[in-house]
């Protein structure tokens, strides 16, 4: 444990009033790894992004960036450490261009207090960095809806790492994708990861988890099943552990009689 | 096959992308559905119409045009943005009604007797302030926009008419020039440029020479500026024309445009045909030198005349319709004005017959010279029958004109179209087209027919615009211009230069296209939205101000069920209803397209009880061309 990691959670948990939708999670993500936030539906994975992205605070529990605590008020301070999110269904405009999705909200300008954009510019950048991440687009004026599902995502993550991202946290960004998509988006979270990024992979899926992730959180129902490393696990044992162990193992046995007449 | 000398590679667009020609280019431009139709229904009510192409006309209905125009460009925006604003045209009123009050000095409880460097400051700022409000309620309390403006609507609605009852006990505020400092603000506001005079008959040789010397400008650039976007550049490094090219061109020019000149002048038909002729033979003669000098000449396989199976069939259709509809306008009586049924004499009914064949048959004939499966023979040969065809059309209607506009003006415009079609069909098979970008030669093209297509513009704007005073006794108008087209086009350019080229323009048509991606990432959606709102409502202080000045006094139900129009030209002209998609050029051509609807049925003669239902038509028209147009802009991009 020579430098510490980009960015530890310690212990957080989350009450609504008398609901607890997390209690005591524990993980951290280091500079280019994958940590995979595995976890079924109302698992508490929605409430576990919120808080890593600013938009809400932890009611217990503390969060450290590079080894120093800090407090996110809000999504613009999650964002000036480093910590970018890319959310499935608010990642792009699909009706604007490639290079205007791409810098959208940081336009470089020219002219002064004029704000002209400076098109060339943001067009030519575009295009260098998403081909840096293995994206390669044909023209950077066509709209992103033209893209693919899976090329839509990795335009959103090509742009949160260009513009300083330091941790990157994907919110379910395979789950409406069909099988070939999906791999060509955790082909970009590799590539991310290769870059020196630190990656949070939340997912309901240990299919895509396994292969592309170096640490395994498990979520069920607000409470952390474990935090493991990659050597510490199989694959089978992944997706037992997501399904709820137990529970899987009993509906197999069931429908194996059921089938077996 | 060309020899292929390597030049030093500039840098090259992908080479997976198919190159677009011009052609392709200009159509998939949100504007250009909006545009067709502002053409087709100016040509349609010229000619119905004595007066709706005379300079008269146009200032008739561009007046209009520009108080509609200036807010549907803000509605565009807000529009683009993803809200509507229903206080809108309430607004125009309310602004123009509160600086009558705040300057006049008379009536029952007084005006404030402010001077207008006061009141209009004032104004502006409670503009601003219904804009902020309306944005800032919109956002905080996230109703959708178009019941908080409702809201808004009614609440000024009421106030108008409450303040107005209020203050003067009318329900009409009168009084602005009772300002001490009206005569300077009128000439910011209310300026009037009246033309009955004859200063600018003897103007560089007059108004048609000026037309004809910007439009061959204009046209020459566009041509070589489209033949520069679609044709492959010789690559001969320094290659001089060559004497015969270089003989062909000059001849070419010179021919062509005296043609062009003589024809403009002459309606008898003898001269026309003179005229038409060598201008036609001219224009190629030129267009082919100066082709033969830049560009590689045609190097695939042209593949056989077959005019058999779909294509012969194509044409034979397309030959057919030109011929019927020609037919038809021959036998029918074109003075005949017996009113058939609803609206239809025979001579519209004529009008109608002999445009729609001759128009869809040409479309035919050029619709299958573009299948991919054309070899370019074909391509040329059914190019070229479409040209032949308007040429032959175009004498038919001189022949049988009875109108000096269709024997001269029509005519000339039927044979530059012909000529037109006729090079194209030659180039395209004399030369080889491009299929890959090429950066030197895609900057100076565009550059260079974007020059052209504006000097041509001024062209027909010179025409339009300024009348001659022969025109001006003969019509017996008093043509007067008003600073509101000025700001109309000033700010036409201003909104499609913002929305193109700024920050604030790019967010603009986020927070529309997806508000969530957007403030993820970043963009103040909150503020750009609120910014929009006041927009809108300092377009509103604009237009109100204008109306204020021009007829000095305010009616409480100003503007009131206005903001319909705004929407409307704003859809009309390309912007999509539910955000993210648009242009402010298109709004203004929307504008001018609902202008132009609204005043030419009166000019047509008819009864103008039916201008709703044609507004209805072209509504219902021009939002499923434009949905074809975007699908084909999708598609391409």
């Amino acid at each position: 444990m020579s430098e510490p990691a980009l960015l530890e959670i310690e212990g957080i948990s989350k009450f609504y009033g008398n609901i607890i939708a997390l209690r005591d999670i524990t993980t951290s993500v280091r500079a280019g790894e994958v940590t995979c936030v595995l976890g079924d539906n109302g698992a508490g994975k929605s409430t576990f992004i919120k808080i890593l992205a600013g938009a809400h605070k932890q009611s217990e529990g503390r969060l450290f960036v590079e080894g120093e605590e800090v407090s996110f008020d809000s999504p613009r301070d999650a964002l000036a450490l480093g910590i970018a999110t890319v959310y499935q269904d608010l990642a792009v405009v699909p009706l604007m261009s490639v290079w205007r999705n791409f810098f959208l909200g940081a336009e470089p300008t020219k002219w002064g207090p004029l704000k002209v954009i400076d098109r060339e510019k943001a067009a030519s950048i575009a295009k260098e960095e998403l081909a840096k991440m293995g994206i390669d687009i044909r023209d950077t004026e066509q709209s992103v809806g033209t893209l693919s599902g899976g090329e839509r995502q990795s335009v959103a993550i090509a742009r949160a790492a260009y513009f300083g991202a330091k941790v990157l946290i994907l919110d379910e960004p395979t789950s409406a994708l069909g099988v070939k998509q999906s791999g060509v988006v955790l082909r970009y979270i590799v590539e991310a990861r290769n870059r020196g990024l630190g990656v949070i992979f939340i997912t309901h899926n240990p299919h895509h988890a396994y292969p592309v992730g170096d640490r395994f959180m498990i979520l069920n129902r607000g409470q952390s099943l474990g935090d493991y490393a990659k050597a510490e696990l199989t694959q089978p044992e992944l997706t037992q552990l997501m399904a709820g162990g137990a529970d899987l193992e009993a509906l197999q046995h069931e429908l194996s009689k059921a089938i077996g007449g | 096959m060309s020899t292929e000398t390597p030049t030093v590679p500039a840098v090259q667009a992908d080479e997976r992308l198919a190159y677009r020609g011009p052609i392709q280019r200009l159509l998939t431009r949100p504007e250009i559905g909006g545009l067709i139709g502002a053409g087709s229904i100016w040509i349609f009510f010229w000619s119905v119409s004595d007066v709706f192409g005379t300079t008269a006309g146009i200032n008739n209905y561009l007046d209009v045009a520009t108080s509609l125009g200036i807010m549907a460009i803000a509605v565009a925006l807000l529009m683009i943005g993803g809200e509507f604003d229903l206080s809108s045209g309430a607004m125009t009123g309310a602004t123009g009604m509160l600086v009558v009050l705040l300057v006049k000095d008379t009536g029952e409880l007084g005006g404030l007797g402010l001077p207008l460097t006061v009141a209009i400051p004032i104004t502006f700022l409670f503009a601003m302030g219904v804009g902020w409000i309306n944005g800032t309620l919109v956002e905080k309390t996230g109703l959708p926009s178009f019941i908080v403006t409702l809201g808004t609507f009614f609440v000024l609605r009421g106030a108008k008419l409450g303040f107005s009852k209020l203050f003067v006990d009318k329900v009409i505020v009168e009084g602005l020039d009772d300002a001490p400092d009206y005569d300077f603000w009128v000439n910011i506001f209310g300026a009037v440029w009246i033309r009955n005079d004859h200063l600018w008959d003897s103007f560089l040789g007059g108004r048609d020479l000026v037309f004809g010397v910007l439009a061959a400008i204009g046209a020459t650039a566009i041509v070589v500026g489209f033949m520069e976007l679609s044709l492959v550049r010789r690559t001969e490094a320094g290659s001089m024309p060559s004497v015969r090219s270089a003989f062909a061109l000059l001849i070419g020019l010179v021919a062509g445009f005296g043609g062009l000149i003589y024809l403009t002048q002459t309606d008898g038909v003898a001269d026309n045909w003179t005229g038409a002729l060598v201008m036609a033979v001219g224009a190629i003669l030129a267009i082919y030198g100066y082709s033969s000098w830049r560009f590689e000449p045609f190097s695939g396989s042209s593949g056989g005349v077959s005019m058999g199976g779909q294509n012969g069939r194509r044409a034979l259709i397309g030959i057919g319709l030109i011929v019927v509809g020609t037919l038809l306008g021959v036998v029918m009586d074109s003075s005949n004005t017996d009113v058939l049924g609803l609206l239809l004499t025979v001579q519209g009914l004529r009008a109608i017959l002999f445009g729609g064949c001759v128009i869809v048959g040409v479309l035919i004939l050029l619709g299958a010279a573009q299948r991919s499966d054309t070899s370019p023979v074909n391509r040329f040969v059914l190019t070229a029958l479409a040209g032949l065809s308007v040429a032959g059309v175009g004498f038919v209607i001189q022949a049988e004109a009875a109108s000096r506009k269709y024997r001269a003006e029509f005519f000339a415009w039927m044979m530059a179209a012909a000529v037109l079609l006729v090079t194209i069909a030659i180039v395209r098979i004399s030369f080889d087209q491009r299929r890959h970008a090429d950066e030197p030669a895609d900057r100076f093209g565009t550059l260079v027919s974007i020059s052209g297509i504006v000097v041509f513009l001024m062209a027909i704007a010179t025409k339009l615009l300024w009348a001659t005073s022969i025109e001006l006794v003969e019509s017996r108008a008093i043509i007067t211009y008003r600073i509101s087209i000025l700001y109309f086009f000033v700010f036409a350019g201003v909104a499609t230069w913002i929305l193109m080229r700024t920050k604030f323009g790019s967010w603009t048509f986020a927070v529309g296209g997806n508000k969530g991606a957007s403030r993820q990432v970043g963009v103040p959606a909150a503020r750009t939205k609120t910014q929009l709102f006041m927009v809108v409502s300092g377009a509103s202080w604009l237009v109100g101000t204008l109306i204020a000045f021009r007829l000095n006094s305010v009616q409480a139900n100003v503007g009131d069920g206005q903001e319909f129009f705004y929407i409307i030209a704003a859809v009309v002209g390309g912007n999509l209803l539910t955000g993210g998609y648009g242009s402010a050029a298109g709004a203004a051509i929307g504008a001018l397209i609902m202008a132009m609807s609204f005043q030419g049925i009166p000019f047509a003669g008819w009864n103008s009880d039916w201008r709703f239902l044609f507004v209805g038509v072209i509504l219902l028209l021009a939002v499923m061309v434009n949905n074809y147009v975007r699908g084909r802009a999708e598609k391409s991009t």
